[in-house]
């Protein structure tokens, strides 16, 4: 099993299908499928802790595997399709810049990753391309956070790059503690619930939860 | 012998156009012409007249024995069912996306040279789309050249024997999309109709008739062939054969029939569950394309597979 894993790769292909996750965002439009590609990314996390778990036989990389995946993989995609359903009008995501310039940038992000860590400080060793892909991850997850005009957007960026710093944190250091990771857990849970409330108010109150329309105070 | 390779494509490709007509009329619960059909056209096209309008020049004569070839001098390069093949060493394929290159901008000259509204539309049109298509094609191919130490496609197949990493993976998907763009299929331009809203290489070819129509679209099934040929000989080299024995070459023809059939499934498939796109909105399916190849080369360089 182990020879497997080893033969095909499959570790890569994971890493590869986390950086494709986000950069996949940069080429949808709508933001239900935005959530979609948030799901993968998060199953996809999960599944590579499964999977170094299984290979360095690590008890403790089960339980963040278990957690991310109910939490990150199941309830904030849940909670986020809700707030998603509630902002009625339109689903389209309308960022500020065309789709086709974001993902040009974002392979211009990810080039810069690569040729900045090629020489990076690899303690675990089981891959070393994870830390350069989760760096990535988070700085893709920061781009689509500055060009999406929908709070939903900013929202859905941040997971990414909470995503992304798990995964340098884990490829650094074989994950915290569980207990800090279940800290961490919880804080992202509260954020995206009183994000995901704060962007239905904004939407209540703007009729609209277009950004731009914040700099208009209203009393 | 091996110099005849060429043949295969030159003669089967119209049975390959055939059979993905067939499957996609299947697919959407027709029953579609005969996979032959596609050859009785074109001996039906030889046998009629040609219409040219007086106002053409040479260039709209030239263009299809120019067209077609080039396209067989592309498929000469292309090994088939052998890598043993001479004149591959005269070529590797980024001579081969040249070689292309010369016959579209023929076409797209021709287009241009009758004075119709729609060869212009279609000619640039197929030049926008060969803009982006282009470096496309060429980014995903070099990952595969790099990982062989050599451009020529007859070296990559035979160096070339795993699939399993994911910068393969990659190109590969960007080189699905680029082989989608260049022979014309439903994302991009649809092949059945001639609906001036839609077409960009009917358009272009719209003007002929006769043997000139018969030329140009025999070259077009060519091309097809050829690009899943290299997507093969590139992603899927395996079991093709490295000599001239008979059994080896039996073997690799039988698992080239396999590779062929299971592209024209692909296409069908992509084809029947596809919508195409607006035109305007091209540039973002190729863009996002383009970004796979770029990637597909910044994993293999930063993973070493």
């Amino acid at each position: 099993m182990k020879n497997w894993i080893q033969a095909f790769s499959i570790i890569d292909f994971i890493s590869v299908g986390i950086l494709l996750t986000v950069i996949a965002m940069n080429a949808l439009k709508r933001l239900e499928s935005y959530v979609r590609a948030y799901t993968l990314n998060s199953w996809l996390l999960s599944s590579l802790i499964a999977i170094v778990a299984f290979m360095v036989g690590e008890t403790h990389l089960y339980v963040a595997s278990v957690t991310t995946l109910v939490s990150k993989g199941i309830v904030i995609p849940w909670f986020l399709r809700k707030i998603v359903r509630q902002t009625k009008v339109t689903h389209d995501a309308e960022p500020y810049i065309s789709n086709t310039l974001s993902l040009t940038i974002s392979g211009i992000l990810v080039a810069v990753v690569y040729t900045s860590l090629s020489q990076g400080i690899f303690v675990t060793g089981f891959s070393k391309n994870v830390l350069q892909i989760s760096i990535a991850v988070i700085l893709i997850g920061l781009f689509s956070m500055i060009t999406g005009r929908k709070a939903i957007t900013q929202v859905i960026g941040l997971l990414f790059m909470e995503n992304g710093l798990f995964l340098a944190g884990f490829s650094l250091t074989f994950g915290m503690p569980v207990i800090i990771e279940l800290g961490i857990l919880f804080d992202m849970l509260m954020g995206v619930i009183i994000l995901g409330i704060f962007a239905v108010q904004i939407k209540r109150v703007f009729i609209s939860s277009d950004l731009d329309k914040l700099t208009t105070l209203k009393g | 012998m091996e110099y005849l390779q060429f043949m295969i494509i030159m003669l089967f490709s119209p049975l390959i156009q055939g059979v993905i007509k067939k499957l996609k009329a299947n697919m959407q619960g027709r029953v579609g012409p005969g996979i032959f059909q596609t050859y009785y056209d074109l001996i039906r096209l030889c046998r009629k007249d040609m219409v040219v309008s007086r106002v053409s020049s040479w260039i709209f004569k030239a263009t299809p024995y120019i067209v077609f070839t080039s396209t067989i001098a592309a498929a000469m390069i292309v090994p088939v069912i052998t890598t043993r093949s001479g004149p591959g060493v005269m070529g590797d394929f980024i001579a081969l996306i040249y070689i292309f290159a010369l016959g579209r901008f023929f076409m797209a000259l021709a287009g241009l040279d009758t004075g119709t509204a729609f060869g212009g539309e279609g000619s640039s049109r197929e030049m926008t789309v060969a803009v982006l298509v282009e470096p496309m094609m060429m980014l995903s191919l070099f990952t595969a050249a790099i990982s062989a130490g050599s451009t020529n496609v007859a070296r990559i197949a035979e160096v070339q024997n795993v699939l399993y990493s994911p910068s393969h993976v990659l190109a590969l998907s960007a080189f699905m999309v680029a082989i989608v763009a260049e022979t014309g299929r439903v994302p991009v331009d649809n092949p059945d109709t001639h609906l001036e809203l839609t077409m960009i290489h009917e358009g272009m070819i719209l003007e002929y008739s006769g043997r000139y129509l018969a030329l140009m679209e025999w070259a077009h099934y060519m091309k097809q062939m050829l690009l899943f040929t290299v997507a093969v000989d590139i992603f899927f080299p395996l079991g093709i054969s490295k000599d001239m024995e008979i059994t080896s070459l039996a073997i690799s023809s039988a698992l080239y029939l396999l590779k062929m059939f299971f592209m024209a499934v692909l296409m069908a498939t992509i084809e029947s569950t596809r919508a195409k796109v607006r035109f305007f909105q091209l540039p973002a399916l190729l863009g996002g394309a383009f970004v796979l190849a770029v990637l597909s080369l910044l994993t293999y360089i930063m993973m070493g597979k």
